[in-house]
Order: structure tokens, then C-alpha cells, then sequence
């Protein structure tokens, strides 16, 4: 195996840094300055930490199951509008109401993935790997229909967390702006990240977890109940999406259909990363976001989405092997 | 007494049938059958709940007003079989042929996206039945190649170019000669833009930057490019809440800027999703949305207050949409031409005779968007002056008179 191979983060971080150097330098023709670049860099940290949350949960039911969770965009999409109707109709929005429906929103969104993992998949679990995975297209398509039923097809508005209305405070830090709710966005993130490092290096159900992602055979030998971490995976994957669906709530404008875009974002971003490292995954994330605006900004921003599936088909073409890359831990039932 | 008693069964008679109301004096005949398709599921959701809406109150009045009376007297129930085509093209050409060849309906009203539009046009028009379409394209009721309109099609919605010369107007009279053109990444918001570079040029108005963006975007790097290219107004082609939210990010960088925004917009969601944002913009508009502020004079103000109230009785307060009224037109179109056909007539020609209705025995029609003059040679028939320009002050969307562009 060639030597990029066996490392791929550097080949992957190579061609990054060659790519935004190329869109730097195309971006010339524009008169773009520092602030523009900086803008179009902070944005696409915000896009990106969004896809990184997203990209958490595919990860996590993807090493414990070996499952592409398809449905993780539904939770996506559930985070915001469960919140809105706990929220309910009252035009003031006080911040302990706003966290207590966002809590319960990420708590009812969890326990549906436990339900979704029991219903759907839990039945089907001696099937193939294939099976699984459309068994969960199956799962989004329901849920977003269910959603069109509960909420009908017209969008939504949270509140920014920052002001408990719909517009935003921000800041210009020299010509940049950064909006409140980006720390947000940031913050939400960087804490995911650190809760799941600890869940998964300190506490015993973690590292059963792990064991179950190395191998499930001897995971199984050695007690753990491999089903139940399975069902546990796809709680905390629901969890991961609900709360990067109501991060980013306030940005945008929740509708039934919003899953569909991010949940195939995040899933880029997870593949980017080698999908079954929690690092690779948030870096990958971060990388997409950050050259997708680049590339927007410069080129015509209608190209926008082409870039992650362009990305997204240059990498599937390069690993066809898998996603996992040289280090796989996961194993491939 | 015996023999008077026939003479006072008579009269009885004659008495109970002065007494009820002229419509039922009609007599019961031959049922008509409308198909009905839209995008109740699906990307065109928010546009195809409100027509199916329209629909179903519609069939309801219809059914107490025991359906439409022909020329000759003959009353005709209605039926509208309402179907979803899921926003796809491929349901919606299945459903179209199915109607036609097995439910034999008379005419069908269908289409809520031009994409679903287009796919049942061939149908139809093979099919040789008359078809009303509530989407916006051009190329639905004109053939693109030969400029010429579809025989069998018709559609009572106005379009992107409609829009852009009513935008056009406002732009030269305040003056603005130099625009960014952003619109979302669908076959909507391009036609917007192809229709304003067909339009603006015309009018003496440049656009400096023209740019797409996606319908879920959360951040937008092309307002960068606007502030480079010192644009004085920013147009932008996009449907709610994706308008509101490039709306938001326009506004949130250059707060000075003039921003007008396409009919796509015109809907209470862009109010409830720009907020404070929304302020200040101004957008070409049906007068469905402003009924209640048109001049007394106005052709159209009795029926749309009428239909406004009637459909948020009926939706129990929905808002005001647009679409609704597309589809309130288009079922109109349809009974009017219905209420023209002679009885006893077989199903092809009845679909014959409907067509010829709508180019030429209907004239001018009234409906929630303005007086349209249907015709051989336009089956739309729709003048752009119709179109009210509206700003948005206080939540609320306000009438903008021309004297007070500026």
C-alpha cells in the first residue's frame, strides 16, 4: 500500500490546503480582500461545526453497528420543530422555556432513536449489512412524512439563543461579522466533542461501546451486551442530531424536509474523516464547510452544493474498499 | 268537492314550484367530472396544501349548490377528484393519464410546480383534454420552440416575466441603474433571473452581479460579492423561508441597500420568517394579498375579500396564500367553461367544447391576480400592470402607490 494510503489525513489535508490556495487565488479576480476571505472562513466554521454534530452520529452508529444511518437527518430536522412546539405559541420567549423545551427535545428525539433501533432495525438485525442501511432510508422517509403531518410543509422560526428572538446580535471584529449565535454553534460543538471523548475513554458503558465497534464477537464473548450497545448508539445519535438541529435552528428556518441536505452533508464530512474516527470526522466537517463557502464565494455560489457530492465521488472512487481507510477500527460484519 | 280536488292538487303544485328558487327548476342530468392534481407532499407542499384546500371547499359548495346549470337548463353535479402528485414529475404524468383515459374526466386542473406541469402538457394535449395548470413556466402553455401556445393548455398564473417588467418599472422610476441579481438554485429562482436579463436591459438597467444560491444555505458568501460590486438595489428571485433568508444576510451587511424581492415572496412566511429584516422591502404582488386595500373601483376587490374570507373560514385562519388563489382561478376557469356546455354532450366533445370555451366564449374573467383576457393567441391573459407593487411596514404588507416610489 502506498504511503499517502496508509496516512490518509495528510492526503486529505494536502489537497485542502492546495484547493483553498487555488480558491484564494481565484477569488483575486473579485477584489476580495483579507475581510472577505476571513468572512468567508468564519461562515464556513459555522456550516462546519453543523456538519461536524451531524457527522458525530453517523460515526457513532456506524463504529457500534457498522450501519449508515440514513435517518440521522430526520433527528436532524426533529431537534427545531419538537422545540418549537414545546415552545408553544407565546410570543415572549424566556431562556430557562426556551432550555427546558430544547432539553426535551433532544430527550424525546434520543428516546425515538432507541425506538427507531427496537421497531426497525433490531428485527432485521441478521439481515444484510444492505438491508440495514435502506431499512434506515425507510426510517427518514417515514419520519419526514410523519413530520409533514404534525407540522405541514410551512417553515418555522426559532429564536436566537443569544437574544430569544428572531434577530440576532453580531459583531463586526474589523469587517467581520460573527453573529451570536455562531459562539453558539461553536460552543455546542466543542462540548459534544469533549462529552463523548469522556463517555467513551471513562466510563464503562463507553468502552463497551468501543468494544463492540473493534469486534463484536468477542465484545459479545466477553458480556457485553452488544444489542443493547447497538440501541444505546442509536440514542446518542438521535441526541447528536436533535442538538445540532436546534443549534442551528435560529440560522436557518426549520421545515419538515430540512434533513435531507444536512444529514447528506454530515455524512460527507463523516466519510472525509474515515467515518469511524470522532476527530477525522469533525476535521473532515470543518474542512468541507470551509472550502464549500470558499468555493461559493469565488466561484458561482450556485455551484454550492456540487462541491461536497463532487467530494463525496472523488473519495468513494479513490477508497473502494471501504470508508474506513488503513486504520479501520470498526468491524465489517 | 271531489272534482275540485284534482283542480286544488294542481295548484298546490303550482304553488310549491314558484316557491323554490330558480336553480333547481334546471333539471338533473349527466354528472361532470374535474381531475385535480397537486403537490400535496413534497418540495411544493407549502404552494400544494392551500390549492388542495381550495379544492375541497370548492367541491363542498358545489355540492350544496347541486353542481353547475348549462345553457339549455341542464344541472350537472360536479366532481373534483383531488390527487397529490408528491411533487414528481413521474406521479404527476401517471395521475394525468389516469384520469383522463380511466376516471374520464372533462377537464383537469393540474400542475402546482411547472416541473409536474410540464410532464402531463404531452398527456393531455395526446389525451385531447383541456388542462389548467397552477404553475408559473411560460413553456406550460407555450410551445418554446415554435412560440406558439399549447392548443390544450391554460393557466392563470402570472410569470417571472410579468414580474421582472413590473420590477423593471419600479427600478427606473427610483432610479436605480445598476443591480445584484440573487437567486435560489431551483427552476424558479433561474427563470426569475433569465426573465430580468431578458427585461432589465431593455429598460436601461444593468446587472453587475448575478449569482444563485441554495434553498438551505445558512450562510452566504455572495453577499461579499454585492458589496464589491456597489449594487443599488438587490433583487432577489426566491420563495420563503430561503428568501427570508438570504434576505436576512443582504440586510444584516449592507443595511442601506434598496431590496426587492420577486412574487415568489409575496406570502405572509416571509414577514413571519425575515422579520425585521423584511422592513422596507418591496415586491410586485397578486392582489389576493392585498384585497382589503385595493381602491373601491378595483375589478377584483369584491371577489377576492369574498374568497379571503371564504377560505379562512373554511381553513379555520390559515394565511392569505397566493397559491390558493392560483388554484381558485384555475377551478374557476374550469366551471365557467363547464356552465357553457350545451347537455348531452360525449365526453370528447365536452372536452372539445371546454377548450373552445376557454379561448374564446369566456372573455374577460376575473380572478384573484386581475382580469384576464383569454384568448387563441394567449392563455394566460394576464397584463403585468395587474400586478400591485407592496412593501412591508410594521409586519404588515402595504400597498405602494406609484407616486410613492421613491
Amino acid at each position: 500500500m502506498a504511503p499517502w494510503r496508509a496516512r490518509p489525513g495528510w492526503g486529505l489535508g494536502g489537497a485542502a490546503v492546495l484547493l483553498a490556495a487555488a480558491l484564494v487565488l481565484a477569488g483575486r479576480r473579485h477584489g476580495f480582500g483579507v475581510p472577505d476571505y476571513a468572512q468567508f472562513v468564519v461562515d464556513g466554521l459555522q456550516a462546519g461545526a453543523i456538519y461536524a454534530l451531524v457527522a458525530l452520529g453517523f460515526v457513532v452508529v456506524y463504529r457500534v453497528t457498522g450501519v449508515i444511518n440514513f435517518a440521522q437527518g430526520a433527528f436532524v430536522m426533529l431537534g427545531p420543530m419538537l422545540t418549537i412546539t414545546f415552545l408553544g405559541a407565546s410570543t415572549t420567549v424566556s431562556a430557562p422555556r426556551l432550555a427546558a423545551s430544547a432539553l426535551a427535545a433532544v430527550a424525546a428525539t434520543g428516546a425515538l432513536g432507541v425506538v427507531v433501533y427496537r421497531l426497525a432495525l433490531h428485527p432485521a438485525r441478521g439481515a444484510l449489512l444492505l438491508t440495514k442501511i435502506m431499512i434506515t432510508v425507510g426510517v427518514y422517509l417515514v419520519l419526514q412524512g410523519t413530520a409533514l403531518l404534525a407540522w405541514g410543509p410551512r417553515p418555522y422560526v426559532l429564536p436566537a439563543f443569544a437574544t430569544l428572538e428572531m434577530r440576532d446580535r453580531s459583531v463586526l471584529v474589523g469587517d467581520v461579522l460573527i453573529r451570536a449565535q455562531s459562539l453558539w454553534i461553536w460552543g455546542t460543538t466543542a462540548a459534544c466533542l469533549a462529552l463523548l471523548a469522556l463517555f467513551f475513554e471513562r466510563t464503562l458503558t463507553g468502552k463497551a461501546m468501543r468494544a463492540c465497534a473493534v469486534n463484536r464477537l468477542a465484545a459479545q464473548l466477553a458480556g457485553i451486551r452488544v444489542d443493547t450497545m447497538a440501541t444505546l448508539a442509536f440514542g446518542l445519535a438521535a441526541v447528536l442530531g436533535a442538538v445540532a438541529g436546534i443549534v442551528v435552528g435560529p440560522v436557518t428556518r426549520p421545515t419538515f424536509d430540512m434533513g435531507l441536505e444536512v444529514g447528506l452533508k454530515g455524512f460527507v464530512a463523516a466519510i472525509m474523516g474515515g467515518l469511524v474516527r470522532f476527530q477525522g470526522a469533525i476535521a473532515g466537517a470543518l474542512i468541507l464547510g470551509v472550502l464549500e463557502t470558499l468555493w461559493a464565494g469565488v466561484t458561482l455560489a450556485g455551484f454550492k452544493d456540487l462541491f461536497a457530492f463532487v467530494v463525496l465521488v472523488v473519495l468513494l472512487l479513490a477508497r473502494p474498499h471501504g470508508f474506513a481507510g488503513a486504520e479501520a477500527e470498526a468491524e465489517r460484519p | 268537492m271531489k272534482r275540485y280536488r284534482f283542480v286544488l292538487v294542481l295548484v298546490a303544485i303550482a304553488a310549491g314550484a314558484a316557491l323554490v328558487p330558480a336553480g333547481p327548476w334546471a333539471w338533473a342530468s349527466m354528472p361532470y367530472r374535474i381531475g385535480f392534481i397537486a403537490s400535496v407532499t413534497g418540495p411544493g407542499a407549502s404552494l400544494g396544501v392551500p390549492e388542495r384546500d381550495v379544492a375541497r371547499m370548492l367541491q363542498e359548495r358545489l355540492t350544496v349548490q347541486r353542481g353547475v346549470v348549462g345553457p339549455d337548463r341542464a344541472r350537472h353535479d360536479v366532481e373534483i377528484l383531488i390527487f397529490d402528485d408528491q411533487s414528481s414529475a413521474d406521479v404527476a404524468a401517471g395521475l394525468a393519464r389516469r384520469l383522463i383515459h380511466d376516471e374520464r374526466v372533462t377537464v383537469l386542473v393540474a400542475g402546482t410546480l411547472s416541473g409536474p406541469s410540464l410532464a402531463m402538457v404531452p398527456i393531455a394535449t395526446e389525451g385531447r383534454t383541456p388542462m389548467i395548470s397552477m404553475a408559473s413556466a411560460r413553456s406550460i402553455i407555450e410551445d418554446p420552440a415554435t412560440k406558439r401556445m399549447r392548443p390544450w393548455i391554460f393557466k392563470p398564473v402570472p410569470e417571472n416575466l410579468h414580474s421582472a417588467q413590473a420590477q423593471a418599472d419600479y427600478l427606473q422610476a427610483v432610479g436605480a441603474r445598476r443591480v445584484c441579481h440573487l437567486y435560489e438554485n431551483t427552476a424558479y429562482g433561474k427563470d426569475t433571473f433569465q426573465s430580468a436579463e431578458a427585461v432589465y436591459g431593455k429598460a436601461g438597467i444593468a446587472i453587475a452581479y448575478g449569482d444563485a444560491f441554495e434553498r438551505t444555505a445558512t450562510e452566504f458568501p455572495q453577499v461579499a460579492r454585492v458589496r464589491a460590486s456597489g449594487c443599488q438595489a438587490v433583487v432577489i428571485g426566491s420563495i420563503p423561508p430561503a428568501a427570508s433568508l438570504i434576505n436576512v444576510a443582504v440586510r444584516e451587511r449592507l443595511p442601506a441597500v434598496r431590496i426587492v424581492h420577486g412574487h415568489g415572496a409575496c406570502s405572509p412566511d416571509l414577514i413571519k420568517t425575515a422579520g425585521q429584516a423584511a422592513e422596507g422591502t418591496v415586491m410586485p404582488c397578486g392582489k389576493i394579498l392585498v384585497a382589503d386595500q385595493l381602491p373601491a373601483d378595483d375589478p377584483t376587490r369584491a371577489l377576492n375579500l369574498r374568497f379571503v374570507s371564504d377560505y379562512q373560514r373554511y381553513t379555520g385562519g390559515a394565511p392569505i396564500s397566493t397559491f390558493a388563489g392560483h388554484a381558485y382561478d384555475a377551478l374557476q376557469w374550469a366551471l365557467a367553461a363547464l356552465r357553457t356546455l350545451p347537455d348531452r354532450q360525449p365526453l370528447e366533445r365536452q372536452r372539445e367544447l371546454v377548450r373552445e370555451a376557454l379561448e374564446t366564449k369566456l372573455g374577460s374573467i376575473r380572478g384573484t391576480h386581475g382580469v384576464f383576457k383569454l384568448s387563441p393567441d394567449d392563455h394566460l391573459g394576464f397584463d403585468y400592470r395587474d400586478f400591485v407593487f407592496v412593501t412591508v411596514k410594521g409586519g404588515k404588507f402595504l400597498v405602494l402607490p406609484k407616486d410613492q416610489w421613491k
